[in-house]
């Protein structure tokens, strides 16, 4: 069998597998590692439900082979809650704005917002849904979404979206923002 | 959301085998050569399954909202001697995992005959009958459906009418076309079934908006009890129609289970959906109405022609009827005649989708926008002056609708308020003054909302268990509704427990009543008015066995946030684990007419139909240079009776929106000439993004209904509403290049052409 | 929508990634950010006997200034392109054009190499090459070999690189003081590829107009340079050059694909504007870079 040994650390955790080089990583985080919370919308790259981070980058677990991940670290939706039923600050937006319906998209929508508000802590309306073109949502019309996003904002700068902090604000990066 | 969430591909069963099908690459033909030797002895792959296998199997095959006796297109698991559609299953494969199917499927080798296939968009649009040959042979025509039905005493016409068209000041005559575009859940179709011979039972998990229809489905198709079968669904990622009957492959997963004596599992992938999940919309509409020199509509007359695909689901797909009784909306149109046609064709069935019938107020509402222009009066005064106003309350439409607590005057008034109706026109001559196109759109419509038959009896089931908590189960099926959450807020509210303290549990044939699943824009009024009913039930009995403990009077006592206390003495309080423990187990000293335990259940009567009502507005803004549209402002003003959950409402209506902004912009699914599909992937069907949808703004106007709770439909108005909203808007931007604009979808190639002068 | 079974190979130098694939011969792949390869396999409209993958190729991912040359790694992520700051300050149109390349997800993942090999007709980075006059660099086992942007592609997708060669680098000439650039791109969303994309580029002396690129993308089977009609602009007085004119005239020559996205005559017409938006874009920042 045309198999291939890959070692992966998934949300922390060092994670083993034998698998074919055609397997795409979704399937493989789905099935070897039996973490379902990333889903497959279309598996040609365009909806973004199966975006997961690698190596701190969110990208599509579509378009990636298991393979390709072997050393890398990977972070998918079951690893951003801090757990013992709390959330994330992300996710508790989404429940808190309705930012989600039927579920499905969700996990790629809290992996690409985690991932934005990292590298862009304050962004404009029109950063925030530019950011959020590459997930598609069926069920909410992508407003709760949107809100969800906008309160993450407000809460970590104490700013409205886009909004630029007062001059005495603005600090030297010093600490890393956490991704 | 934390990836805890379940949805059908994430249940794993041992030993279960997983489902590819070669599908019908060609519209229409004949079955030449089918060899699927190699494939069968491929590794890894149990057995490819042909129709020779399959159909066999086939005893009945309905739909219980239909029922036994409705027309069927000729239904088969796989195609046996010819194919009729691109997509058709023709063979089923179950292999160890999905990747080993799909090698399978590339060493069948299927020759096709090819036969010139019944495109209707294709063929002088919409003609009926093809001369180039029958959908399907067995019926000897391509009408799948007509009304009025010449067969059943019907009036064919209104004589009433035809003089009024023929006398009436002004006439006009107008044909819609809406293209085909589809409900596209994020999550596809999917189902895992297993038979097991020994104990005769069938296990269903399915992605479905209804897991009783399941298991009847499965039960009818194999002659088994229903009573062998348990269907259940996990999550559910959105279906909006097309999860709410067992489309044929759905069909195929419980024959080949039932035949194989195993578990098979098909979780279908974006392609499969796209070309072979139900289609939806691809109809016509030509409207003539009529109205007197002031504006005020003295009749409508009205023809539906539907392309209903090959293999349409329910029945023969057609929604005609339901167009017929909704159309009038909130006016008062005097004379009225509809009929419609539905064709089959070599294309893929139709399925329902959130608002089936919704070409009536996709064509009413550009009809609205057109005559107004045409009269020289305002498209928001023309409404108000043919609308129908609450002191006309109760209304009986011209077809026969009854309304008793819309409000479409209050929510039309709302609207042009909230998208500044009057400050428009300033906005748009100062944009136009500086070359940009600006437009605004209005649309008004009634919710109807079907009660009768199935759909009309759903019930509600409440048990307090021992530790005092409560139990809801439900015959709904929510896939992105929230019924879960409105369920429990309306038992909390009726019983008077936290609602933290509420489970639901729907969907699934072993666990919840008998219900139809959600589907039709009943959950609040019927899930919620069965869940109050049956909340004051249980309420009433959790006072009696109190009474007893308490020795008091039920009437002296009340019940709030799960705890019983003597009323002016709230010193005196029994929580509701103590009620809970007495009914189950302290019952010794129980009345005689007191039943042990703490159980109810409310099978609610629904009225034949259900209405609410809204008004939607759009200022949309064209790119005169590309044709590309950008909808600027969204306004919605809404009346859905008392709101168990505005959070929820709104969630539904935006959801409907942005499907229509999608609908009428960027979705379209495209047959080529000889029925080969060309948008099969999500690079070419297009859905609408973040970036492609404006904020929408809500307005409520609450008007309770007569049901219990006073809760009324809101699931399918968003999408049924939205499309001409923003067409109408798109319209009123292009009116200086004199734009018609009656056929969808609005691509910037079409726009740009109207600019420009080439088209009208 | 599984992929079909394959070898799987990755090299970690650039010499074995060109062993690999000479020892696979025809039936071989190379992969590289895989967003537009994954989902050809995914669908099965192709089939690989091996995939040779460069991602673990190190030394093919740099940004490196080469005398009047960015020279670019192959498997230079397009995200890192688009933040870095001596790109963005040598060659603004690179990262102008890199944020209209789909989604940061697919940026992420995504590399110049991939997407110049590659050769999507409606694609940004094939254009942009060709409209810089880029050089790319290939390598296979005779050793390395120098291909012109305007020789690389000779259809649909389809290169003049040989079956067993690498693309390893792409060299833009950085322009000279007075230039300026714009992307102009009509795509139906964010992200999507374009429906008609153009790239315009003039260099200004003395407000004449010394040097001039017109490359056109979404029009054709590959994307296409315009040398006779830029010739046209060359002495020319930047106040003289009528874009809306330029544009129409240009348009005349196209023949674009006729699909479900646009027909041949919306994308002729659509063509004529970008063409005068993006030239007039481009002569206002050149005209800024002279006067700054």
């Amino acid at each position: 069998m045309n198999e291939h040994r890959i070692e992966i650390v998934v949300n922390g955790r060092k994670r083993t597998a034998s698998v074919e080089p055609r397997k795409v990583l979704a399937d493989v985080l789905r099935e070897d590692c039996e973490l379902t919370g990333t889903h497959l919308g279309c598996e040609h790259g365009v909806c973004g439900a199966c975006t997961v981070l690698v190596d701190g980058d969110a990208v599509r677990s579509c378009l990636m082979f298991g393979v390709q991940a072997d050393g890398a670290e990977v972070t998918t939706i079951e690893g951003v809650a801090p757990g013992g039923g709390e959330l994330s600050d992300v996710q508790a937006a989404f429940r808190d704005c309705h930012g989600l319906q039927c579920g499905f998209c969700t996990p790629g929508f809290v992996i690409t917002v985690r991932a934005f508000l990292a590298e862009n802590p304050r962004p404009t309306d029109a950063e925030i849904r530019s950011a959020l073109s590459g997930n598609l949502c069926r069920c909410t019309g992508y407003q709760g979404i949107i809100a969800a996003v906008r309160q993450v904002v407000r809460q970590r700068t104490g700013l409205p979206p886009g909004a630029e902090p007062p001059a005495s604000d603005i600090r030297p990066p010093s600490v890393p923002v956490a991704p | 959301m934390t990836g805890h969430g379940r949805f059908v591909e994430d249940v794993v069963w041992p030993d279960t085998w997983h489902v590819a099908f070669l599908r019908s690459p060609v519209a229409r033909g004949r079955i030449v050569g089918l060899d699927v030797e190699a494939a069968r002895a491929l590794d890894g792959v149990r057995v490819v399954l042909t129709a020779a296998e399959l159909n066999p199997l086939v005893r009945s095959w309905w739909q219980t909202a239909v029922g036994p006796d409705a027309p069927q297109p000729p239904r088969r698991l796989l195609a046996a001697e010819d194919v009729r559609w691109v997509g058709e299953p023709i063979a089923m494969v179950l292999a160890t995992s999905r990747y080993v199917a799909e090698d399978a499927l590339e060493l069948i080798e299927l020759d096709v005959e090819e036969q010139p296939p019944v495109i209707a968009d294709h063929l002088d649009r919409w003609k009926v009958e093809g001369e180039v040959g029958l959908v399907h042979p067995e019926l000897g025509t391509n009408v799948a459906a007509q009304v009025p039905s010449p067969d059943r005493g019907m009036p064919m016409g209104n004589a009433a009418l035809d003089d009024v068209l023929g006398t009436a000041p002004h006439v006009f005559d107008e044909t819609f076309h809406q293209h085909r575009y589809l409900c596209v859940p994020m999550e596809a179709r999917g189902i895992l079934a297993r038979w097991d011979p020994y104990r005769g039972r069938m296990e269903i998990v399915a992605a479905t908006q209804g897991a009783h229809e399941v298991r009847a489905s499965t039960a009818r198709l194999l002659g088994i009890d229903e009573t062998q079968v348990h269907a259940s669904a996990e999550d559910v990622g959105g279906g909006f129609g097309q999860k709410m009957y067992m489309s044929t492959e759905d069909h195929c997963v419980v024959a080949a289970a039932y035949r194989e004596e195993c578990a098979v599992r098909w979780i279908e992938d974006r392609n499969e959906n796209l070309v072979a999940g139900g289609h939806a919309r691809t109809e016509d509409m030509r409207l003539q109405v009529a109205t007197d020199e002031t504006g005020r509509i003295l009749g409508i007359k009205a023809h539906h022609v539907e392309d209903v695909g090959a293999f349409p689901t329910p029945g023969v797909g057609s929604n005609a009827k339901l167009a017929a009784a909704y159309l009038p909306g909130p006016y008062d149109i005097g004379q009225y005649f509809f009929s419609g046609v539905a064709t089959y064709s070599n294309t893929n069935g139709k399925c329902a989708y959130r608002g089936p019938w919704m070409m009536e107020t996709v064509a009413r509402e550009q009809m609205m926008d057109i005559v107004a222009v045409e009269l020289g009066i305002d498209p928001l005064e023309f409404r108000r002056h043919n609308m129908i106003t609450s002191d006309r309350l109760p209304f009986t439409t011209s077809s026969g609708m009854v309304y008793e607590t819309v409000t479409p005057r209050e929510t039309l008034d709302q609207v042009a308020e909230l998208i500044d109706y009057e400050g428009f026109r300033a906005e748009q001559a100062a944009a136009r003054a500086d070359g940009r196109l600006l437009g605004i759109g209005l649309a008004a419509y009634i919710e109807g909302s079907p009660g009768f038959g199935v759909l009309g009896a759903e019930q509600v089931s409440l048990r307090i268990d021992y530790d005092g908590k409560v139990l809801a189960s439900t015959g709904s099926g929510s896939h992105g509704q929230s019924v879960e959450t409105t369920v429990a807020q309306v038992v909390a509210d009726s019983l008077g427990v936290d609602y933290e303290d509420v489970r639901v549990v729907q969907n699934d044939t072993a666990a919840s009543p008998f219900g139809s699943g959600t589907g039709g824009s009943r959950t609040a009024a019927v899930f919620g008015g069965a869940a109050r009913l049956a909340g004051e039930k249980l309420r009433r009995k959790v006072l009696r066995v109190a009474a007893v403990a308490l020795e008091a009077d039920p009437e002296d006592l009340e019940l709030d946030l799960g705890v019983v206390r003597v009323k002016g003495a709230p010193a005196v309080a029994l929580p509701m684990a103590q009620v809970a423990a007495m009914a189950y187990a302290g019952h010794a000293a129980f009345p005689p007419d007191l039943e042990p335990g703490l159980e109810a259940a409310h099978r609610i009567k629904a009225p034949t139909f259900m209405f609410s009502n809204a008004a939607h507005a759009a200022v949309v803004e064209v790119d005169p240079g590309t044709g590309q549209v950008r909808v600027l402002r969204y306004a919605v003003s809404e009346d859905c009776g008392n709101m168990i959950n505005p959070m929820v409402v709104e969630g539904q209506i935006a959801g409907g929106v942005v499907q229509g902004i999608g609908g009428v912009f960027y979705e379209h699914f495209v047959y080529d000439s000889t029925g080969n599909p060309l948008t099969t992937t999500f690079m070419d069907y297009l859905l609408p993004t973040a970036a492609d949808v404006p904020e929408i703004v809500y307005g409520h106007v609450v008007t309770p209904s007569t049901t219990p709770g006073g809760f009324k439909p809101v699931g399918e108005g968003g999408a049924i509403v939205s499309p001409p909203a923003l067409i109408n808007a798109v319209r009123d931007a292009l009116r200086p290049f004199g734009a018609r604009l009656t056929a969808q979808p609005l691509t910037p190639a079409v726009l740009l052409d109207i600019i420009e002068g080439n088209t009208r | 929508m599984k992929p079909a079974p394959f070898a799987y190979e990755a090299p970690t130098t650039v010499s074995e990634a060109v062993d690999c694939l000479a020892s696979h011969g025809e039936e071989a792949k190379v992969l590289a950010g895989g967003q537009s390869l994954v989902p050809v396999l995914a669908l099965r409209l192709a089939r690989y006997e091996a995939l040779v993958d460069l991602n673990r190729v190190g030394e093919l991912d740099y940004v490196r200034r080469e005398g009047s040359t960015m020279v670019i790694g192959a498997m230079t992520r397009q995200a890192t392109i688009e933040r870095d700051p001596t790109l963005r300050a040598a060659i603004p149109v690179l990262r102008e054009a890199t944020r209209l390349i789909g989604h940061p997800q697919i940026r992420n993942r995504g590399t110049l190499g991939g997407s110049v090999a590659h050769g999507d007709p409606a694609a940004e980075y094939p254009a942009v090459a060709l409209a810089t006059d880029a050089t790319i660099t290939v390598i296979g086992p005779a050793g390395p070999r120098i291909i012109e942007a305007a020789d690389l592609y000779d259809g649909p997708m389809s290169t003049t690189l040989a079956e067993d060669e690498i693309l390893t680098a792409v060299a833009f000439p950085v322009w000279c003081p007075g230039s300026g650039f714009a992307v102009r791109e009509m795509a139906r969303r964010e992200g999507d590829f374009a429906t008609v994309g153009v790239i315009a580029g003039v260099t200004l002396a003395d407000d004449r107009i010394s040097r001039a690129a017109l490359a056109l993308f979404g029009v054709g089977a590959t994307p296409m340079r315009f040398r006779q009609l830029e010739g046209e602009l060359l002495g020319a007085d930047f106040l003289a050059v009528d874009p809306t004119d330029f544009g129409e005239t240009l348009a005349q020559r196209l023949d674009p694909p006729n699909d479900v996205h646009a027909s041949t005559a919306y994308r002729t017409r659509v063509a004529a504007r970008l063409v005068a938006e993006a030239l007039d874009a481009a002569l206002d920042t050149a005209r800024q870079e002279t006067t700054s």
